[in-house]
């Protein structure tokens, strides 16, 4: 962790321990907030985890600002330096080669929601000429039954589109980055949007690489905006998906 | 040229924290899936892990929006 000294981490008890050509950014912690069972008490409270996540993620970034970094979980203890020592004697090579892969590169994500009702009209105004005149043919009875058919049918039409699309901007972001992952998609509940969540992906990229990335996102944006989706870029991340 | 009406200058300050938060609150979901859910796994000393970030993420969301319904009715106390 070059570039991180002492005197700059003064106000949290950050400090380094160099080990084996690794360094580690480590802060000592109470029994009160992190023996066992305390800390089981904590964990759920999640106004004590929100802002230890927050410190967690705070110095990971700053760590970033310099040097390749591997982000740990939250939380990983060690109850003495010498157990965190032999950890790192352990793992040295696997460690090192990770942060050789890392080097210059960023995480970064894009979250793509759908809203539904706006593609399910633009579809349904047009492919569905031959239904929709058989419809305003037909009494009223078989019009019900047909207009559920066409439902059913524009509901399928979404689906695949859907899919098309997402597909269709998960190739082009990639084309500009090094290695990707999909993410499981998280629900409304969470995501407290009106849209669907329609891809979750991160992305490892180099990062000379990143401006046209971002260029792709724009111009995606662009493109599928007027059809009902909407784009969500966040960077840059540590590679928390990539470590 | 009429100044701004205040009421309206009120209701888009209004809007804009609201956005604020939001974008805030993404942030926090964003980074509590990182923190808690990817990153280097090993088996420290002490492993425990947290059970449910999405659980965690909905208690949190309640209890914020319960410490700004706290501070609106101290609001309009005053």
């Amino acid at each position: 962790m070059p570039g991180l000294t002492k005197s700059e981490t003064p106000e949290d008890g950050l400090y380094c321990i160099n080990h084996e050509g690794l360094s580690v950014a480590v802060t000592k912690v109470g029994e009160s907030e992190f023996g066992e069972m305390n800390l089981k008490r904590n964990l759920t409270d999640p106004e004590w985890i929100k802002s230890k996540v927050l410190i967690h993620e705070n110095v990971i970034e700053r760590i970033m600002q310099s040097s390749a970094v591997l982000p740990f979980k939250f939380p990983t203890l060690f109850k003495t330096e010498e157990n965190l020592k032999s950890f790192l004697e352990e793992h040295r090579d696997k460690f090192i080669k990770n942060l050789r892969y890392l080097k210059g590169k960023e995480e970064w994500g894009v979250k793509i929601y759908c809203d539904w009702d706006k593609l399910k009209r633009t579809l349904a105004k047009d492919g569905f000429r031959d239904i929709d005149q058989e419809i305003s043919a037909s009494a009223s009875g078989r019009a019900f039954l047909l207009k559920k058919k066409k439902d059913e049918l524009v509901n399928e039409a979404v689906y695949k589109k859907l899919g098309e699309l997402s597909q269709a901007c998960f190739e082009r972001l990639s084309k500009h980055s090094f290695q990707w992952r999909i993410n499981k998609l998280l629900p409304k509940e969470l995501t407290e949007k009106k849209e669907e969540m329609i891809l979750n992906s991160v992305f490892l990229i180099v990062k000379s690489k990143v401006k046209q990335f971002i260029h792709t996102v724009h111009e995606l944006r662009t493109e599928h905006t007027p059809g009902g989706l909407l784009f969500d870029c966040t960077g840059p991340w540590p590679p928390y998906n990539f470590a | 040229m009429t100044a701004p009406d205040p009421g309206l200058h009120i209701i888009l300050r209004e809007q804009m924290n609201d956005l604020l938060l939001k974008q805030k609150e993404v942030t926090v979901l964003e980074i509590l899936d990182r923190v808690l859910d990817k990153g280097v796994v090993i088996s420290g000393d002490i492993v425990i892990s947290v059970a449910e970030v999405d659980l965690i993420y909905l208690g949190l969301r309640v209890f914020l929006s319960s410490v700004e319904t706290m501070e609106r009715v101290r609001g309009a106390a005053l």
